[in-house]
């Protein structure tokens, strides 16, 4: 479970899934343990959270644990996507806890938002990789793909082929490099449309979170992923945090645990 | 309600089941495996045949359910009166009035197909 939800599903507001994909790591592997892990390094967190007042145990927050991986990998989206669905029609918010970064997808057909917003060192715009379009590196062109998602916007990308660059010209994509994170304003892209949030723990400088597949250097400070997390997360119906791996002493899983926390204190903060 | 048991795992898109009481039309049937510890599971999503309402349901696939008996039949429009039309059932001849659905277009002597199930009735 994960530390503080300790909310029944029936009265749940978030639920949290893990859905521990391992299928087409391009480099190091390990995504499968990603939840385990993240659940494991926000045991440490304070319930208590000052900014905002709030108490994590009591947000509504429910675990519905790992919805086991497989190598199909259409199947396992087709069934994550489900689950995650259930999650919407009980008009809570789903948390994804990954996993490679491929099962976003699940995340925002379940969501149908009109926004992907997504934090992460790679484009992932790639139509295949090695012939294979349901790879993590092609996730947000297949988001794109969605007929409800308008635009996507990625933040802290610093890498992808010229093939993806031409695609992230296009109109429904905008690219915020790492250094001008900070200054980006969505202004009032996020108003009055329903966003969804993926954060690819890569979108970190590797400094911070070396247990993932993909390190990517000159990446995101922790400080600025979370003031992205905090201003998108009231305009956002649907969350996901992807590619931690085992990999390391617990630095990328910590991350990703109290970037979901944020998250969670950030969306019920302003209802 | 008439009904019989199936398996879970017998169950199928196009189908009907029977989920919070209500006869539904399933529109989606997912599995996950099982893996080593677990027991596959089946995830249905469905829509009510007579209140359109979406339910889904998640259960091991050798789990027990319902499933609703409806029958389908054939009828013809005798006359249209506001938002009602009077049907003839082609097989039993019997007269009965249903309500014409909003997307639906009819006139006398239409031939219908209707879904039945314990006096409700559905056009398809």
């Amino acid at each position: 479970m994960f530390p503080g939800a300790t909310a029944d599903r029936e009265d749940a507001n978030f639920v949290v899934v893990g859905a521990p994909l391992d299928a087409s790591t391009t480099f190091e592997p390990g995504t499968r343990f990603g939840p385990r892990r993240i659940r494991t390094f926000a045991e440490t967190f304070d319930d208590y959270d000052v900014r905002t007042g709030q108490y994590f145990t009591e947000l509504g927050v429910h675990d519905e644990g790992d919805v086991y991986a497989w190598d199909d990998v259409t199947a396992y989206l087709e069934f994550l996507e489900g689950t995650l669905r259930d999650v919407v029609w009980d008009d809570a918010v789903p948390l994804a806890i990954g996993g490679e970064h491929t099962i976003s997808a699940a995340g925002v057909r379940a969501v149908e938002p009109e926004v992907f917003v997504c934090l992460d060192a790679h484009l992932d715009l790639r139509d295949a990789y090695d012939g294979n379009p349901q790879s993590h590196a092609c996730v947000t062109r297949r988001i794109l793909e969605e007929e409800s998602v308008e635009e996507a916007i990625v933040l802290g990308a610093r890498t992808g082929s010229e093939e993806e660059w031409e695609r992230a010209a296009e109109a429904d994509v905008t690219v915020v490099p790492p250094e001008e994170v900070a200054d980006f304003s969505f202004g009032d892209r996020l108003e009055d449309r329903e966003g969804y949030l993926s954060v690819d723990i890569d979108g970190a400088d590797p400094a911070y979170a070396p247990g993932t597949g993909t390190m990517e250097p000159f990446g995101l400070e922790p400080r600025e992923m979370r003031d992205v997390v905090r201003e998108v997360a009231p305009h956002a119906t649907g969350f996901d945090v992807v590619e931690v791996n085992d990999r390391d002493d617990g630095q990328a899983a910590s991350l990703a645990g109290k970037l979901l926390r944020e998250f969670v204190f950030s969306h019920a903060d302003a209802r | 309600m008439a009904k019989q048991q199936k398996e879970v795992r017998d169950l199928q898109e196009g189908g009907y089941v029977v989920i919070d009481d209500a006869a539904c039309k399933i529109n989606a049937y997912s599995t996950a495996k099982p893996g080593k510890h677990g027991s596959a599971k089946a995830r249905i999503e469905a829509r009510g045949v007579f209140d359109d309402k979406k339910r889904s349901l998640s259960q091991p696939v050798d789990a027990k359910i319902w499933v609703p008996i409806i029958e389908r039949k054939q009828g013809q429009v005798v006359s249209v009166s506001g938002d009602d039309m009077q049907v003839m059932d082609l097989e039993t001849y019997e007269t009965l009035t249903m309500r014409i659905p909003e997307d639906v277009d009819v006139e006398p002597d239409d031939n219908i197909e209707y879904l039945e199930m314990e006096g409700q009735r559905k056009i398809v």
